[in-house]
């Protein structure tokens, strides 16, 4: 909806955002060609997960949280699980860190193939939804079907389901998959790698407004390898520090328009954004041979500031992703142990990977008998709502010579670009009561 | 011998209370033995347009949320020999983590892209509530037996189903 205000305004507001996770809204007001006001409402009501992880035993957290999303449960066990073994000063073994990069391959391509086809693509491509966009590109959609089910596959095979896997523990995984059982899925991740390089190449040739985000940029970075289980973090600007450290850098905040809590870096009055754009620009020269031809062949340099270019970079990572996989399994001996003990003890813990829409972060505090005293969940949705809204104020600003459906469209087409997960920004519990 | 199967899905979570029913049902069905028909549990909808291609008929079970008494049946009659159904009959189904891709999507997404099977029945469960970890509630444990026998009519009286419209409501008791 967009209408005129009697002193001269203008109010765009869309009540229920289409393609994506969970319940938002947008409004924007502006007159002048200035805005006035931008909101990225989410109104989806809080899930009190931090709430009531706390009085639950250390090993619970990778189940419990796992549930704040069917689209990244990996995300969420993943972050739990480095973040408990950090409070209680275990270690994994290599062959563990690969098994759950093994894992997390297969929620990227699970993710990254549904936004890309079904979510974001109608938006370049000038159809409301997938639906309609498939009656023209019907082998455009059964490509990313199949690229989907590949990673659907992966999922099966080394977490026991596709969504919502019951395979990890705290410590690694209940069962190894056998190297047969990998092997057996390698033919479909082998066709999907494949198309991944040519949906690299479909995706390039859509046509992007032009649009440079200034804002700090915040992804982890591993020892080797594209960063996905595991890594410290850095920022363009030159930051880096340990996962230990997020909570010294990274401050959450409360603003009234929305159920999940804003982030600020550093105390700084400007945004930061995570996900792929950050992760690309902070680590492009660790991505494989392939993921590197495929990104220079679409026109990608060592960075990418445009959001609307993240559809260029989601294809990227699924070629990263396939051949990540492959290379995983190719590999594999099945020779190694599935886990580890973790015997609790009293001690604070921190744990960070990278979901497919950005870092997450868990902070655990434990007490001698390993019962969770508090815990934090900072999901990468809650950190980018303020480049989600300075993105908005920005392209009001630059293109109000649209007319107000186009400008409309392109601001709903602005928060896709971040494949925006509103079910897990809003997992909180920020009860604040005002006695005044 | 499989593309001319019937198949039977149970949809839904099974750890997220009466969204098990779908898989309740399903294992309920796959006890039965049936001869051509093939029973599976399936969590993510988009997974169906590649599931059900070639097979016939479809029966999905699932629970609903309409706001009639728990332990209600719907069936509901689509495919490819079908009309939509009208948006409001089931839009929501399948929905929450799913990425807003449910089963009403992956339907006319089928539809579309000619994989939809000439008939998929919708046996849907009032159900009552979705925590986590908790089993069925008692309304809804109750309505499984009902919902199996509307799956074994669904399969075998799928040729003599009406287009399109909702076959009434059979309220089964706690």
């Amino acid at each position: 909806m967009s209408h005129k205000l009697t002193d001269g305004g203008h109010v765009m507001h869309v009540g229920t955002l289409a393609r994506v996770e969970g319940e938002g809204a947008m409004h924007i007001e502006y007159r002048d060609g200035v805005v006035t006001d931008v909101q990225l409402r989410i109104y989806e009501p809080p899930r009190f997960y931090e709430a009531f992880l706390r009085g639950r035993a250390h090993t619970e957290p990778p189940d419990i949280t796992a549930r704040i999303c069917g689209i990244c449960p990996v995300a969420y066990q993943m972050s739990a699980c480095w973040a408990i073994e950090d409070a209680c000063g275990t270690e994994v073994s290599e062959e563990i860190r690969l098994m759950r990069r093994l894992l997390y391959c297969g929620e990227w391509i699970e993710s990254h193939a549904l936004h890309i086809f079904l979510l974001h693509a109608p938006d370049f491509l000038g159809y409301d939804g997938a639906i309609e966009m498939a009656a023209d590109y019907p082998e455009v959609v059964e490509r990313g079907l199949r690229m989907k089910k590949a990673g659907n596959d992966l999922m099966d095979t080394v977490g026991g389901r596709s969504i919502h896997p019951v395979n990890v523990r705290v410590g690694g995984f209940y069962r190894m998959p056998t190297r047969e059982e990998l092997r057996s899925v390698r033919p479909k991740l082998e066709r999907a790698r494949d198309e991944a390089v040519e949906t690299v190449r479909l995706v390039a040739g859509f046509e992007f407004p032009d649009m440079e985000q200034p804002y700090e940029y915040l992804a982890l970075r591993a020892d080797q390898g594209y960063p996905i289980e595991s890594g410290s973090v850095v920022t363009s600007s030159g930051g880096a520090f340990a996962v230990q450290d997020f909570g010294k850098h990274i401050e959450e905040f409360h603003v009234a328009h929305s159920n999940a809590l804003h982030a600020r870096l550093d105390g700084a009055p400007d945004p930061y954004v995570v996900g792929p754009l950050a992760r690309y620009s902070l680590n492009s020269d660790r991505l494989s041979p392939v993921s590197q031809d495929a990104a220079r062949e679409a026109g990608l340099g060592p960075t990418c500031r445009n959001p609307f270019r993240s559809i260029v970079v989601r294809a990227v990572e699924l070629v990263e992703a396939y051949t990540e996989a492959l290379r995983i399994i190719d590999g594999w001996t099945g020779s190694a142990s599935p886990s580890v003990a973790v015997p609790p003890r009293a001690g604070e813990g921190f744990g960070a990977s990278e979901a497919p829409r950005g870092v997450l972060f868990h902070r655990y505090v434990l007490d001698g008998s390993g019962i969770i005293r508090d815990a934090q969940i900072v999901p990468p949705t809650s950190q980018n709502q303020r480049s989600v809204e300075a993105d908005l104020r920005t392209m009001v600003e630059s293109w109000s010579d649209l007319d107000d459906h186009a400008l409309l469209h392109r601001c709903e087409q602005a928060i896709r670009n971040y494949d925006p997960c509103i079910s897990c920004a809003t997992h909180f519990l920020d009860l604040t009561v005002d006695r005044s | 011998m499989k593309a001319q199967s019937a198949l039977v899905v149970g949809l839904g979570s099974p750890e997220r209370g009466d969204d098990a029913v779908g898989t309740a049902v399903a294992r309920a069905v796959a006890a039965l033995a049936l001869p051509g028909v093939e029973v599976v549990e399936h969590e993510d909808p988009t997974g169906l347009v590649e599931l059900w291609s070639g097979r016939d008929p479809v029966v999905v079970v699932d629970a609903v949320w309409s706001g009639a008494a728990p332990g209600t049946l719907h069936v509901l009659v689509t495919g490819a020999l079908h009309p939509p159904l009208a948006e409001p009959a089931w839009a929501r189904t399948g929905r929450g983590g799913t990425h807003a891709f449910g089963l009403a999507a992956a339907i006319e997404l089928a539809r579309v892209l000619r994989r939809l099977p000439r008939s998929v029945v919708l046996v849907g469960v009032q159900a009552e509530a979705f925590e986590h970890g908790t089993p069925l509630t008692p309304d809804v444990a109750a309505a499984v037996p009902a919902a199996v026998e509307a799956v074994v009519e669904a399969i075998h009286h799928d040729s003599v189903s009406a287009p399109g419209i909702e076959r009434g409501d059979a309220h089964v008791s706690g």
